[in-house]
C-alpha cells in the first residue's frame, strides 16, 4: 500500500478520528438525529479540514510556536466565516441550511487536532490527503449513527418514510411497531457510538485497550 | 540555536500582522457583501410574511416559499397595510417589515418604547394580521411570523431559527409542526390572552382539538419548544390592545 | 436570587457536558484518573470564570450592533457581530497563554499540577461554547456573566470528576474486552446524561410560576379594557411587562 493511499484509508477504520482518536465528538452527538444533517456536516468538515490543513501546512514554517494554537483557531474561524459570508451573499438558501453548522465546525476539535498532529509537520499535499482521509473517517461514523438514529427514532431516512406512516398506521406500524423517540435524544448518540466502538474492536483485536 | 520563530519579537510581529490581515480581509468581505446580504434578508422577510398568511409553494410535505423573484410583487399585492404600533398609537409605514424585532426587544429592555410592526394582508376577501415574534431556543435565537384573524385565532405561522439542533429543535420549521397551529386560538372566550403552549403531555397528537391552547411538542426538542411557547406568549400579547380596539370599533 | 438561580441552572440543568455535549473531547480523553480530572476541571472553572465576563465586555462594547456608540454617535451604526467568533477565540487563547505564563512565574507548584492542562483548554469547545451561550442567551450584566462562567465551569468539573471516579472503579469490573476503555466510557456517559435529563424537570416549576404571573397580567389588562383609549392600555401593558 502506497504511503499516500494509507493517509486516506487509515482514518477510515483503524485510526478513525471519532472511535480511536476521540476527536470531534461534540458534533457527532449534536447533529446525528437526522441522516441528512450528518451528511451536510460531513461535507462541511471535508471542505474545512482539507483546505485548512493545506493552509496550516503552507504556514508551518512561519507560525511562532508560542502562539500556534491561536493561529490555528483563527485560520479555521476565518475560513468558516468567509465561506459563511460568501454563501449568504450568493447562495442564501444554502447558507441557511449550513448556518447551523458554522459554530459546530469552529469548535470541532477534529480540525484543531489534525492541524496540531499532522499539518504542522507535513507538506501541503500530504496534509491535504490527511484532511480528506480524516474527514471521511469522521463521515463514516456520523452517517452510521445518523442512519440508526433516524431510522429507529422517526422511522424515516432522509425524510422519506421507510417503515410506514405512524399516524395512519400503515406498514410496520400496522403490527403495533412504535418509533423509539429516545433514539432522537443526544444520550443515545453516545450509546450508539459506544456500540460502534464495541463492534469495531471485536473485529480488530489490536485496538483493544488494556 | 534558537529558532527564528521562537523569538518574542517575531511572535509579536507575527501576531500583529495576522490580526491586521485577518481583520482587513473580514471587514472588507463583510462590507463588500453587505448590500447583497441585506437584499437577501429583505426578500426572505417578505417570503416569511407571505408564507405565514398561506401564500407559498408548498407541495405534499415540505415547506416552500414563493420564489425570490415573485416575492416583491406578491408582497405588494397581498399585504395591504403595514402598521407600526408605538405607545398605543398606530401609524402606517411601508417599511415596517424592515423593523428589527431584536433591536426593538433590546430597546424595551432599556426602558424605551418598543415599536410593534403588524402587517395586514388580504387574500380571497379574508383579512390576515401578521405579527413577528422572536425568542430564544436551546442554542440561539428563534423567531417567526404569526398570521391571525381579528379574533386572534391563528391562521398560519412560519418559524425559523439560527442554530437549533438539526432533526430535533430545527424541526420547528417543518410543515408537520407549523401546520398544527392553524385554527388554534390565542384568546379565551372572555377575551383574555392565553397563548399557545407547546406541550409534551398533549393527548392530542394530530391536533384535532383547536380549543385546547396546546400544540403537540417535537420529541427531543423540549427547550426549543419551551422557547416557542415563550415567544408566542410574550410577543403576541403585546398586540392584544390593538385587537381589542379593532373589535370595539 | 437571580445569581443563585443562574448558578444552579448552569451547573445542573444546562450542564455543559450532559445537556449540550460540549467539551466532550477532553472529557473523554483526560478522565482516566481522578487526580488529572480534578486538575483539568479546576483549570476549566478558572478559565471560564475569566473568559466569559471578558467576552461579555467585548460583546457589549465592541461587537453588538450599536455597541460602539460609546465612541460617539457616528459609530452607533456599526455592526461588528461577524467578528464574534474570532474575537472570542482570540480572547480565550490569549487568556490561556497569559494565565500559563503568570502561574509559571509565581506558583511553580500550581503550574506543575495545572500547567500541562492549560494548552489543552484553548481547544476545549466548552470554553468557546460558554462565551457563545453567554452571547446568544443575552445575559444581562457583568456579574451574571461571571456567575454563569463559574457555574458552567463547576458543572463541567462535576461531570469529569464523576466519570473519572467511575472509570477508576470500573477497572475492577469484568467489562467485555472490546468494550474496555473508550467504549464503556461512551455508554456510561450516555447513561449519566439520561440521568441528568431529569434535572430538566426543575425548569417546569419555574414555568408554572411564570404562567400564574402572566394570567394575573392578563386579568389586569382586562380590567382596564373598558376604561378608555388604546393608549392607556398600551401603557399599562408596558408597565406590567
Amino acid at each position: 500500500m502506497g504511503k499516500d493511499t494509507k493517509l486516506i484509508l487509515d482514518p477510515l477504520a483503524d485510526n478513525n478520528p471519532i472511535t480511536i482518536q476521540v476527536l470531534g465528538i461534540c458534533s457527532a452527538l449534536a447533529i446525528t438525529a437526522e441522516l441528512e444533517a450528518s451528511i451536510v456536516m460531513s461535507i462541511s468538515v471535508l471542505f474545512v479540514l482539507g483546505v485548512g490543513n493545506v493552509v496550516i501546512s503552507l504556514m508551518r514554517n512561519i507560525i511562532p510556536s508560542k502562539i500556534r494554537i491561536i493561529v490555528q483557531l483563527i485560520v479555521v474561524a476565518t475560513l468558516v466565516i468567509i465561506v459563511d459570508l460568501v454563501l449568504k451573499a450568493f447562495a442564501y438558501e444554502l447558507s441557511k441550511t449550513l448556518s447551523v453548522f458554522v459554530g459546530l465546525i469552529i469548535t470541532n476539535c477534529i480540525i484543531m487536532g489534525r492541524f496540531e498532529a499532522f499539518a504542522l509537520g507535513n507538506g501541503p499535499w500530504r496534509s491535504f490527503l490527511d484532511g480528506i482521509g480524516n474527514s471521511l473517517g469522521y463521515a463514516v461514523i456520523l452517517i452510521i449513527v445518523g442512519f440508526f438514529r433516524e431510522l429507529l427514532g422517526s422511522g424515516t431516512l432522509l425524510g422519506i418514510k421507510i417503515l410506514g406512516d405512524p399516524v395512519a398506521k400503515t406498514g410496520l406500524y400496522a403490527f403495533g411497531y412504535e418509533n423509539n423517540g429516545f433514539m432522537l435524544l443526544s444520550p443515545m448518540a453516545l450509546i450508539v457510538v459506544g456500540i460502534i466502538i464495541w463492534v469495531q474492536r471485536t473485529r480488530n483485536k489490536a485496538l483493544i485497550e488494556d | 540555536m534558537e529558532k527564528r520563530t521562537d523569538k518574542n519579537s517575531y511572535t509579536v510581529i507575527f501576531a500583529i500582522g495576522m490580526v491586521l490581515v485577518v481583520g482587513a480581509l473580514l471587514a472588507y468581505l463583510a462590507s463588500a457583501l453587505k448590500p447583497m446580504i441585506t437584499e437577501n434578508q429583505r426578500l426572505e422577510k417578505q417570503q416569511n410574511i407571505l408564507y405565514a398568511m398561506g401564500i407559498n409553494n408548498n407541495d405534499e410535505g415540505s415547506a416552500t416559499f414563493v420564489s425570490t423573484d415573485e416575492a416583491p410583487e406578491l408582497f405588494e399585492k397581498y399585504i395591504k397595510q403595514q402598521l407600526v404600533i408605538e405607545n398605543g398609537e398606530v401609524k402606517e409605514d411601508n417599511k415596517a417589515y424592515l423593523i428589527d424585532v431584536k433591536k426593538e426587544q433590546a430597546r424595551a429592555k432599556n426602558g424605551k418604547t418598543r415599536r410593534l410592526p403588524l402587517f395586514v394582508g388580504e387574500k380571497d376577501g379574508k383579512k390576515f394580521y401578521i405579527a413577528p415574534i422572536r425568542g430564544k431556543g436551546l442554542w440561539d435565537a428563534i423567531w417567526g411570523y404569526v398570521a391571525m384573524d381579528e379574533n386572534m385565532t391563528v391562521q398560519g405561522v412560519y418559524f425559523d431559527h439560527k442554530g437549533e439542533t438539526p432533526g430535533l429543535g430545527a424541526n420547528i420549521k417543518q410543515r408537520y409542526f407549523m401546520d398544527d397551529f392553524y385554527g388554534e386560538r390565542l384568546l379565551t372566550d372572555a377575551g383574555v390572552f392565553k397563548g399557545i403552549t407547546i406541550s409534551k403531555s398533549n393527548a392530542d397528537p394530530t391536533n384535532e382539538d383547536k380549543n385546547d391552547y396546546e400544540i403537540d411538542a417535537i420529541a427531543g426538542a423540549t427547550i426549543t419548544g419551551d422557547g416557542v411557547t415563550a415567544m408566542i406568549k410574550k410577543d403576541l400579547k403585546l398586540y392584544l390592545p390593538y385587537f381589542q380596539n379593532l373589535k370595539n370599533n | 436570587m437571580e445569581h443563585i438561580e443562574l448558578f444552579f441552572k448552569s451547573i445542573f440543568i444546562d450542564n455543559m457536558v450532559f445537556a449540550t455535549f460540549l467539551g466532550m473531547c477532553s472529557y473523554l480523553a483526560v478522565s482516566k484518573k481522578v487526580t488529572t480530572a480534578v486538575g483539568l476541571g479546576a483549570a476549566v472553572i478558572f478559565v471560564l470564570a475569566i473568559t466569559v465576563p471578558l467576552n461579555w465586555l467585548l460583546d457589549q462594547y465592541i461587537l453588538q450592533p450599536g455597541a460602539l456608540s460609546w465612541l460617539g454617535e457616528e459609530y452607533a451604526a456599526y455592526d461588528l457581530s461577524f467578528l464574534s467568533f474570532i474575537m472570542f477565540i482570540a480572547t480565550i487563547a490569549t487568556m490561556v497563554q497569559l494565565v500559563e505564563i503568570i502561574v509559571e512565574k509565581f506558583s511553580p507548584s500550581l503550574y506543575n499540577s495545572l500547567g500541562i492542562f492549560l494548552p489543552l483548554i484553548a481547544v476545549n469547545c466548552a470554553i468557546l461554547g460558554g462565551s457563545l451561550f453567554m452571547q446568544s442567551r443575552e445575559i444581562a450584566s457583568l456579574g451574571l456573566a461571571t456567575t454563569y462562567g463559574i457555574g458552567s465551569g463547576i458543572g463541567w468539573f462535576l461531570a469529569i470528576l464523576a466519570i473519572a471516579a467511575i472509570r477508576e472503579k470500573i477497572r475492577y469490573s469484568n467489562v467485555p474486552p472490546a468494550l474496555r476503555g473508550l467504549g464503556i466510557t461512551f455508554i456510561i456517559t450516555g447513561l449519566m446524561a439520561i440521568g441528568f435529563m431529569s434535572f430538566g424537570g426543575m425548569l417546569t416549576g419555574g414555568d408554572e410560576e411564570g404562567e400564574a404571573l402572566e394570567n394575573k397580567n392578563g386579568a389586569q389588562i382586562k380590567t382596564v379594557k373598558d376604561s378608555s383609549t388604546t393608549n392607556e392600555i398600551a401603557n399599562n401593558t408596558k408597565v406590567i411587562e
